[in-house]
């Protein structure tokens, strides 16, 4: 028996699926031009900051043609040093190596919290955010899901099995941020209850435990969002997989056997519908994630779906931030499948075997 | 399982019964929509301020005086093409347009606008009067324009507001407020500033001066006339038709955006753009997640390892944050969404059904097609696509809700084909100038309401699919 083989093979195909996006990020970028124009926003930053603290100094005091001149050359230099001058395909590996590193340079519009115009300090300020939000509705949403699923899965064909079916049937068919606009319509503005968008008031609360409280005020109306749209279908997808479960001869016999109905349901049932569970959460970890990006967009929760939003919006849209943005929420999908499929690797023992 | 079989037992169940019939009021709504609106309305009529402008500005629907306590005022365009009565003067004739209108409302209108449309002359430029008759017999004449003349070496008929019609909103229009405020001192003896009268033109319009009121002017309801006198000298000049708007605080079935956009016609022009996002979306996808499935379990070997490596990645990538890259960078085209949609979803009918082929392959039903010397290819279409059609219909089924939404969700976050106007970009619009923040609730709810609708149509198909694809529901049931 033995974890790494199994182990091994996942993180292959979860590398393979990190290495593919990236290239189709950077050959996209490429074959479209926007590569070049994103160097060369680069490099004429740095142009123009070189000619501001040129013209400053005394060695060029007013002499303009000379000050040109030494810009042109350090322009050339840059052009160089970047490649510019190649064709996209032959700087792939450099502008692989750039997005993974998220040497996307600077900024058109956005700031990170600290004030850093740097598209790496921009989006991994974001980070913890979004992953605070994604992973409280992700947890709330298993373990809601779990317990009604299983429940459900006893009375199949009941009338409340049959309201479930329905709920979600619409819990899937409801946009994430068309609830988040009705939330807000109705918990925020109808009635005033909670906050309307944001994370903490301003000015925000003096003393840890009192901010703390502040942000899980803000956070109550996206995470019943998100878990509300993502909880239906896992319901849905527990209380078949548990079904289908109970109705094999094992779960007879163990019944017959005159075992007390909760061991039953633990270990006949339970432990055997394990593995789909998990995988049925896999598969709606995708749907999660993009849920997230739309609800902080809704709730102006300040992460890395809500960046998203800035950086499309506006007369120049940030091309540099949403690139590194769609890389890094790749990897945070990445990571977060990986964990998953260990969690799966441990719950069914037949993939170690083979 | 036939087709026919197939109907029976979803039209069986609840839910299958359910999405038939709103799947069929739907593509009959749809059918309708295709024919009312020409295919590049987005671009010609619905970006094109000009044509909402008679229109109230974020208008709820007229709907809303049905709720006790609400008395709003709607929205009520007179027009005419034809003069009521036409009287000789001078050398020429005068052609008088009457437009009545009964007001009764407790507030005032929003605007009050005029429009002339295409006015053809072969002399003197003729005269444009405009006069309103109050209830209690007096008549205010509030504008008055000489169409322009001849521009040098413009030769006779002179056509003018052709392309765009000369439009007047009274309330705004300075002569029309100074009018106004003369009418109210010769008539009424009353000296209202014309600041006052500016500020409050519209309840001016319909109203008479009352010193006991706070704002000094009084509704007074009645019977209202509009009158536009034209002065032609020629018996050819025309005028192609006239319209007196009086905008109130409530329109339409579905009320107004912030531009005085129907929001009614944009909902209904969604749904076939909906359908066909969803349709299209579904039946490529399936199309090839099938093929590639039963080709991988079938075929087996190198073909089968290529097949299912390459599904494993492209399953496993997240969807949304790609989606949107790419739409991003390659253009918001909708054939492109869809595009993308479709080159990220196939993987899992493939997945699912390699493995369904590859039990149904060592069979006998297999074994004995192949010894009777059938050909792969008609193996896999004659022999194992039938046992596997229903969970492929199954699948094109609910994923049409997925690409509605994945659709949405890019329109809400501003990727939208900017010259189709979908669901969600009604929505992004509504939510990018505030309207969830103004309370705007008839431009955010509806929209959603209609893709949730929409989208619960094809699970239900779905859900009444089960007992097709899933015989153990069948026994339970």
């Amino acid at each position: 028996m033995s974890f790494a083989r199994p182990l091994a093979l996942r993180a292959i195909t979860l590398i393979g699926v990190l290495l593919v996006v990236l290239l189709l990020l950077v050959v996209t970028l490429g074959a479209t031009g926007f590569s070049d124009r994103l160097l060369e926003a680069t490099i004429g930053e740095e142009v123009r900051g070189l000619r501001t603290s040129l013209s400053q100094s005394r060695t060029f005091g007013g002499n303009v043609e000379a000050l040109d001149e030494a810009v042109e050359v350090r322009r050339a230099e840059l052009v160089e040093f970047y490649d510019l001058d190649q064709h996209w395909a032959r700087r792939l590996p450099k502008t692989v190596l750039r997005v993974l590193t998220l040497d996307l340079g600077e900024a058109r519009n956005l700031k990170s919290f600290s004030g850093s115009r740097r598209v790496s300090d921009i989006v991994l300020d974001r980070l913890p955010n979004t992953a605070l939000l994604l992973t409280t509705s992700l947890v709330i949403t298993a373990i809601i899901g779990l317990i009604a699923g299983v429940r459900l899965s006893t009375r199949i064909g009941s009338k409340i099995d049959r309201i479930v079916s329905y709920f979600s049937a619409v819990s899937f068919a409801t946009p994430a941020w068309w609830l988040g606009i009705l939330m807000i319509l109705i918990f925020a503005f109808k009635f005033g209850l909670l906050p309307s968008g944001g994370m903490y008031s301003t000015p925000p609360p003096e003393g840890g435990f009192l901010r703390f409280l502040d942000l899980l005020k803000h956070a109550i109306l996206p995470v019943l969002t998100l878990v509300l749209v993502s909880i239906g279908p896992y319901i849905y997808s527990v209380r078949t997989m548990t079904m289908n479960v109970a109705q094999e001869d094992h779960v007879a016999m163990a019944r017959a056997k005159g075992m007390p109905e909760g061991i039953v349901t633990r270990r006949h049932i339970l432990r055997v519908a394990a593995p789909p569970i998990v995988t049925g959460l896999i598969l709606g970890l995708a749907g999660s994630l993009g849920g997230s990006i739309l609800v902080e967009t809704i709730f102006n929760w300040q992460g890395m779906g809500r960046l998203y939003f800035e950086a499309v919006s506006g007369g120049a849209p940030d091309e540099g931030v949403i690139v590194a943005l769609t890389f890094v929420f790749t990897l945070l999908y990445v990571a977060a499948r990986f964990i998953l499929e260990v969690l799966y690797i441990v719950l069914d023992p037949r993939v170690r075997y083979t | 399982m036939t087709g026919r079989e197939m109907f029976r037992e979803l039209l069986a169940t609840f839910p299958g019964k359910a999405g038939v019939v709103m799947l069929v009021i739907l593509i009959g709504l749809s059918i309708y929509a295709a024919v009312r609106f020409p295919l590049d309305w987005g671009r010609n009529e619905w970006s094109d301020p000009a044509r909402w402008s008679d229109n109230p500005k974020s208008a709820p629907p007229a709907w809303v005086n049905l709720l006790p306590g609400t008395d709003r005022l709607g929205t009520t365009k007179l027009a005419a093409s034809t003069p009521t009565d036409v009287s000789p003067s001078g050398n020429g004739e005068v052609r008088t347009y009457r437009l009545p209108i009964t007001f009764d409302a407790d507030e005032p209108p929003t605007f009050v606008s005029l429009s002339v449309a295409a006015v053809t002359y072969y002399s003197r430029p003729p005269i444009l009067t405009v006069s309103l008759a109050r209830p209690d017999e007096t008549e205010v004449v509030l504008y008055r324009q000489v169409v322009r003349g001849p521009r040098e070496g413009e030769v006779a008929p002179f056509q003018r507001f052709r392309q765009a019609p000369l439009r007047v909103v009274l309330n705004n229009e300075s002569t029309a407020i100074a009018n106004m405020a003369d009418f109210f001192r010769d008539t009424y003896g009353a000296d209202l500033h014309q600041t006052t009268v500016r500020n409050s033109m519209n309840r001016a319009l319909f109203g008479r001066p009352d010193p006991n009121d706070p704002d000094g002017l009084v509704l007074m309801p009645g019977e209202y006339v509009f009158n536009l006198r034209v002065s032609f000298t020629d018996a050819r000049d025309s005028l192609e038709s006239v319209q007196f708007v009086v905008a109130g605080s409530v329109f339409g079935l579905m009320g107004t955006d912030a531009l005085g956009r129907d929001l009614a016609q944009a909902l209904l022009f969604g749904l076939p753009i909906a359908l066909i996002i969803g349709i299209s979306a579904s039946v490529i996808t399936t199309s090839i997640g099938a093929t590639l499935g039963v080709i991988s379990g079938y075929a087996g070997g190198r073909t089968d390892m290529v097949i299912q490596r390459f599904a494993d990645i492209v399953a496993n990538v997240p969807l949304l944050p790609l989606l949107i890259f790419f739409v991003f960078v390659v253009g918001s085209n909708l054939y492109l969404i869809i595009l993308f949609l479709v080159a990220f979803s196939w993987p899992g009918l493939t997945i699912l059904l390699r493995s369904m082929v590859l039990q149904m392959r060592t069979g006998q039903l297999i074994e004995s097609a192949t010894t009777l010397g059938a050909s792969r290819w008609r193996i896999m279409y004659r022999h194992i696509f039938p046992h596997v059609a229903p969970y492929v219909f199954a699948q094109m089924i609910f994923f049409a809700p997925a690409a509605i939404l994945a659709e949405a969700s890019l329109s809400f976050l501003g990727l939208g084909d900017p010259s189709i106007p979908t669901w969600g970009q009604i929505l992004e619009n509504g939510f990018r100038t505030g309207a969830v923040f103004l309370g705007y609730w008839w431009w955010v709810i509806p929209p959603g309401v209609l893709i949730i609708i929409t989208a619960v149509t094809f699970m239900f198909l779905a859900l009444g699919m089960e007992p097709v694809v899933n015989p153990r529901l069948r026994r339970v049931r």
